[in-house]
């Protein structure tokens, strides 16, 4: 049961020598570090980006273009930067793609600025990283969290609803997504009669906080909840009797496709904002859900779009002939095209996504709950919040 | 709703946590008790029936869960106690913390090979779904279930300490286990049963909890840490001591939510770190 | 009682100079896995003198390790004060917090000291989450690494870097075992072996278990600066029970009370869990089942069951000569 530090040193490093042999041996190939979570709480989006990426990979043909390195980030900033810098200074890749929590963006927005390598945002929509924090290196095509939020308060108070309680989880993602919609919401002369931060992936019962929200006789309860805490807020909401007297309303991944069936009968009736819908009924996205659902036996989620989006972007700025460093950049914030969301661009002045935001009611369907389309906010664009490119 | 309903509702709201902290901790403090076994795993086994009772109820619905999942949990909890506890009774505790925590990462894991990454939710059953009205104020009925499941084990697990011959001899082991050896008490055949009862416990705050929650690998993670909190708090082994710590911590964290959010979580901590300094064995020990 | 044998020196020369061996052929990823191989084992060596020497549980070290690089990032991020002056702050306030949680925990005994110290680390781990100011969930970057271009090195390469993570590791390893042979180690010692006799020979029991605590602090402390300069960023994931478990159970593979079986334990976890995720998601899995192999295999860990074997094996060797 000893242990020879030397002798496992050298099997490495013979390892990672024949690893770093084999891009070279191929070096037409585009390297592309795919940065997402596999394990922790977060690992479902991680294998819903990835399957949408590669959706559109071999729907294109263009698998045998890429070298593609896969890191987990777990749900850990530090872990993420570190697998960053491993993916840029060991494997040299020429882009990054993915990053699903804002934490781990944050942590390596930096280091991907400094190091000049493009980063292909899938998820995070932490609004700093197309504002004050922008970098021409950094792209966005997923969404950020006020471009989901913002055309809620509009849309709500000019449906007729005056008073909204609001309720969020205590973290960044939880107070940008109500300050966005707060100051929508009150400009179209709504009001705000309360305001509630749970404590983040701690709170488990909701009970206390619903029981203030009823008693404040708000018309809406406003929230921002994702993952379990989504499961959990929506039943306890529905089990409180709350749905006869306030509606509920979210921007965001309150109903995301992927656990909405979990939440069963309490989501219908919820409206929640998103940028992707699979019911939408474009050819774009017809192809998409069909090519998906052959591969995989279920339907796509907001964050296989995302993915695919992705991979889009990036075999775009292939065909324009760019594969690394400031060009790629610079042709990624290029991108725009008829995406199964709709049409999308690459806003030239923060590099965040422009695109159509779906309000839409979770209603029972024949496998399932699934959504009916409300309303369609066109292009919706972020102000540059202090982002110089 | 009216200021008075407002705090009745919630504390019925912190009734029902307080019983949800019981199911989970009293099978923990009973084989803490007569054990002097540290079972981390006890979370994990709580995740295992919620899972199981998920499964179940797709097929047999939500009773066929609520009856199955606890004894699926004991089947299990026989098996470890076949193949690691029974060897590590004597151990001392450093071992017992550290195996069973490796328990939790195996758990973990298996569930997301299992089950998958997504979390997943379980509808209550129909007979207790929607609301009904108690004391003037409007209520989910499936947390009154909750609340009268929760009392009513209660009752049943103190008349069984305290008035059968069963009781004796768990009471007696955990009091002095050479002396309850010496009386002629089997005390491993004791030991087994109350560990397989202390499973199924866990299974069933498991199965009663889903419902109310959602159903992820790690959520055996987030009640660990309350449910120990309750233990030391009222005192190992002790019933009354799990049933006061249950309280504490379950009013605690509603009201400390309702009161003030940022806080809660903290409160708890401190009221832990409070007893240990003041009373360190715990306000209850069962022995003196 | 500790003694620095023949076999912990052989053992703790070999693996550092594997280490540097590995900063030196190992390319960046290999000198990353080193620094975070090293920090761990810093971490594990700092759980090691109290579980091991002192027989006092600690469920609160990820928090210690937490609150001096939270320190040291504060002081350099958010106040712009000089690296080389945070440093030493933060390892003091980390020394003192250890000191106070010591003291405050040392009433308690077994599982009851372990709830203890879990509860004091949630609580620091609670306040930094709810710290606005530090950033909360999503934790606080621009952390500044010490500036060595005075004496020509560039701290900012991974290569320095990594060697100075291997020399405060046998500076931390030198350090505890100077405390533990030192009158007050064999005070500790006896602690463990039997608190009550030493109370009543006049023994302040609490107070040596308040310092010992302290001391762990400081190598914890001296891991948390190192890990906030390495990334250069902190998160509050550092405070997390979790990270005090995996402490612990780096201790335990690797062997405790043996001061050089948590470096061993620390940097088989580090290579391993690199080896493992590359080729599943689960590492998890297989780090709970080397785990409850350990203790059931008789707990010894690694390095313990080779110097099981080793002084086994000599003394029957010399009882075949007599």
């Amino acid at each position: 049961m000893s242990f020879r530090p030397t002798t496992r040193a050298t099997a490495l490093c013979a390892a990672i020598t024949v690893g770093a042999l084999s891009p070279l041996a191929a070096q037409a190939k585009t390297s592309v570090g795919l940065l997402l979570p596999y394990s922790g709480v977060f690992a479902a989006l991680g294998n819903e980006i990835e399957a949408g990426f590669t959706v559109a990979m071999e729907a294109a043909g263009a698998t045998d273009q890429f070298d593609i390195i896969k890191e987990d980030t777990e749900v850990k900033p530090p872990v993420g930067l570190a697998k960053a810098r491993k993916l840029v200074l060991e494997d040299e890749v020429d882009v990054i793609v993915g990053v699903v929590s804002s934490g781990v963006l944050g942590a390596m927005r930096d280091f991907v600025h400094d190091a000049e390598v493009p980063l292909l945002v899938a998820n995070a929509g932490n609004d700093h990283a197309t504002g004050e924090q922008c970098s021409p290196y950094i792209t966005r095509v997923s969404f950020s969290n006020a471009q989901i939020n913002r055309p809620m308060g509009d849309w709500l108070a000019g449906s007729g609803v005056k008073t909204a309680y609001i309720m969020a989880a205590d973290y960044a993602a939880g107070h940008q997504t109500m300050a966005a919609f707060k100051e929508s919401f009150t400009a179209a002369g709504g009001e705000i009669v309360g305001e509630e931060y749970t404590p983040f992936r701690k709170t488990k019962d909701f009970g206390p906080y619903l029981t203030k929200a009823k008693a404040s006789g708000a018309e809406a309860v406003y929230v921002f909840y994702a993952g379990g805490e989504a499961i959990s807020f929506v039943k306890q909401y529905d089990s409180f009797g709350l749905k006869d007297q306030m509606g509920l309303y979210s921007g965001g991944f309150l109903t995301s496709p992927l656990y909405v069936n979990a939440e069963g009968p309490a989501a219908e009736g919820v409206i929640t904002a998103l940028h992707y819908m699979p019911t939408l009924d474009t050819p774009e996205n017809k192809a998409f859900v069909d090519a998906y659902t052959a591969k995989y036996g279920k339907g796509p989620s907001e964050f296989a779009v995302q993915g695919y989006d992705a991979a889009h972007a990036l075999l775009s700025s292939q065909a324009d002939g760019e594969t690394r460093g400031a060009e790629l950049s610079a042709a990624l914030s290029r991108y725009s095209a008829n995406s199964p969301r709709g049409p999308i661009s690459i806003d030239p002045a923060t590099n965040n996504i422009v695109q159509n935001i779906y309000i839409y009611e979770t209603v029972a369907g024949e496998n399932g709950l699934t959504q009916r389309l409300i309303d369609t906010v066109e292009n919706v664009q972020d102000a540059p919040n202090g982002c110089v490119l | 709703m009216s200021d008075t309903g407002f705090w009745i509702v919630q504390t019925l709201n912190g009734v029902q946590l307080s019983l949800l902290y019981f199911l989970l901790s009293v099978g923990l403090t009973v084989i803490f008790g007569l054990m002097h076994f540290v079972n981390l795993a006890h979370g994990a086994l709580y995740a295992l029936g919620a899972y199981v009772s998920v499964t179940v109820s797709a097929v047999l619905g939500y009773w066929g869960g609520f009856l199955l999942a606890p004894v699926a949990v004991a089947v299990v909890g026989i098996g470890l106690y076949l193949l690691l506890i029974r060897r590590l009774r004597h151990a001392d505790h450093m071992n017992q913390v550290l195996v069973t925590f490796g328990l939790i990462f195996v758990f973990t894991d298996l569930f997301r090979i299992g089950w998958g990454d997504i979390d997943l939710g379980l509808e209550p059953p129909t007979l207790f779904s929607g609301q009904s009205t108690v004391f003037g104020v409007v209520y989910p009925t499936y947390r009154l279930f909750v609340i009268a499941l929760g009392l009513v084990i209660m009752a049943a697990l103190a008349l069984v300490l305290t008035r059968t011959q069963i009781g004796a001899m768990i009471r007696a082991g955990v009091d002095n286990e050479d002396m309850a050896a010496c009386l002629g008490i089997d005390v491993d055949r004791v030991f087994f049963g109350v560990f397989c009862m202390g499973c199924a416990l866990a299974g069933l705050a498991g199965v009663v909890a889903a419902p109310v929650f959602s159903v992820t690998p790690a959520m055996g993670d987030s009640v660990l840490i309350p449910a120990l909190i309750v233990v030391v708090i009222g005192g190992l082994g002790s019933l009354r001591g799990a049933v006061v710590g249950s309280f504490l911590v379950g009013f605690i964290q509603t009201f400390g939510a309702v009161i003030a959010p940022q806080l809660a979580a903290m409160i708890t901590y401190a009221l832990l770190a409070a007893v240990l300094i003041l009373r360190p064995a715990g306000l209850f020990p069962a022995r003196s | 009682m500790f003694h620095q044998t023949a076999l912990k020196s052989v053992t703790l020369v070999i693996l550092l100079l594997g280490l540097g061996a590995y900063v030196q052929t190992g390319g960046y990823y290999g000198r990353e896995l080193v620094i975070e191989a090293c920090i761990l084992a810093m971490l594990a060596l700092s759980v090691d003198v109290v579980a091991g020497y002192g027989g006092m549980i600690s469920m609160c070290h990820g928090a210690l390790l937490g609150a001096a690089a939270y320190a040291f990032a504060a002081m350099t991020a958010l106040l712009g004060w000089p690296p080389s002056l945070s440093f030493v702050i933060a390892i003091v306030a980390s020394t003192l917090l250890a000191t106070a949680i010591g003291a405050v925990s040392s009433r308690t005994q077994g599982i009851f000291f372990i709830m203890a110290t879990l509860a004091f680390g949630q609580m620091v781990y609670v306040m930094i989450f709810d710290a606005p100011m530090l950033g909360g969930d999503d934790g606080m970057a621009g952390v500044k690494r010490l500036n060595l271009d005075l004496v020509g090195i560039n701290f900012k390469k991974s290569a320095p870097f990594a060697f100075a993570c291997i020399a405060l590791l046998a500076l931390s390893y030198g350090l505890a075992a100077l405390m533990l042979r030192s009158g007050f180690g064999r005070t500790l010692s006896g602690v463990k072996a039997n608190e009550d006799r030493l109370r009543a020979l006049g023994v302040r029991v609490w107070w040596v278990k308040a310092r010992a605590f302290g001391f762990s602090g400081l190598l914890a402390g001296i891991a948390g600066v190192m890990a906030a300069q390495h990334t250069q960023f902190v998160s509050p994931e550092l405070l997390l029970w979790t990270l005090s478990g995996e402490a612990l159970v780096v201790v335990i593979l690797g062997g405790l009370g043996t001061l050089v079986g948590p470096l061993v334990g620390a940097i088989a976890l580090v290579f391993v869990k690199h080896e493992i995720s590359s080729v599943t998601h689960y590492w998890h899995l297989f780090i709970g089942i080397a785990l409850i192999l350990t203790v059931l295999a008789g707990g010894r860990g690694l390095y313990g069951q080779f110097e099981y074997v080793v002084t086994r094996a000599r003394r029957r060797r010399a009882k075949d000569h007599a």
